[in-house]
């Protein structure tokens, strides 16, 4: 059977987590207090990474934002680069 | 003695040369935001920038950016909120600055007002209430216009991101009624 040629609506193909973790880095970096204490890292997971974001202490709210609004813009735009399965996680370490 | 009466559109506090100037300089900071991103995903794309009414608007242009416009611009909204708090963390005042990708929001607001008009018609004709697939609150407020521009009013209801527009059919006018001689 001919395979078709790749439609307009084609999933564009996934970035690379090092080039996730560095976009994150950037978007994050730009919102907080503390841009030098952003710190994010990957595992790879079954149906995608999953990227732990660290930040200061005080600038925790401002990551996770009214209602979480914050995280959810984050998770969009990283689910958008690194496919449906890429996931962010906000990392609290602050109690630790 | 004279008195200065601001012009209507004209904030009290702020003359217009230094609201533009404000403009423009969120406008510089947003790009230096967006730029530090796109070089981080490699991606291509010129930055515009401009000053629209009280706004100020950061365009990038010159790529095939779907992927940062997403399904009915849920990325391009989803950058635009973040750049947003990253212009408002270095000017330490609220951002209301529009970010487009491609042209889409201009493309959107053809088509948004287009659905609108369509359904004033549809709620006419029948007599009922026409529901429209859910749309965030900036859509939303376009379709409104729309309708209004057809004399007719609608509103909005559900919760977000599943808040939608309902265009409601004219009113039986009052008038009609109550000169009605058979009532």
């Amino acid at each position: 059977m001919p395979t078709r040629p790749p439609r307009n609506r084609t999933q564009p193909t996934p970035l690379a987590p090092e080039v996730l973790e560095d976009a994150l880095e950037h978007l994050v970096r730009g919102i907080v207090s503390h841009p030098d204490d952003v710190a994010v890292a990957s595992h790879p997971g079954r149906r995608g990474p999953t990227l732990e974001l660290r930040v200061h202490p005080d600038d925790l709210g401002k990551v996770i934002g009214r209602s979480g609004r914050t995280a959810r813009a984050l998770r969009t735009v990283i689910g958008a680069l690194g496919g449906p399965g890429a996931r962010v996680e906000v990392i609290d370490g602050s109690g630790s | 003695m004279e008195t200065s009466v601001p012009t209507s559109g004209e904030s009290l506090e702020e003359p217009a040369g230094e609201r533009t100037k404000r403009l423009e300089q969120e406008g510089e900071l947003a790009a230096d935001y967006l730029e530090s991103f796109l070089d981080a995903i490699d991606a291509d794309g010129d930055l515009d920038m401009a000053v629209e009414g009280d706004r100020a608007v950061v365009s990038i242009v010159g790529a095939d950016l779907r992927q940062l416009i997403g399904r009915q611009g849920v990325v391009l909204e989803a950058l635009q909120e973040l750049t947003r708090l990253a212009v408002a963390r270095q000017t330490g005042e609220r951002s209301r600055l529009i970010l487009d990708i491609g042209g889409y929001r201009a493309r959107r607001r053809r088509e948004l007002s287009e659905l609108g008009r369509k359904a004033a018609a549809r709620a006419r004709q029948t007599g009922e209430a026409v529901r429209l697939e859910p749309m965030s609150a900036f859509e939303r407020k376009i379709v409104h216009d729309a309708v209004a521009s057809e004399g007719l009013r609608s509103e909005s209801e559900g919760v977000e991101p599943d808040r939608r527009v309902v265009v409601l059919p004219p009113e039986p006018t009052d008038v009609a009624l109550v000169d009605d001689p058979y009532l």
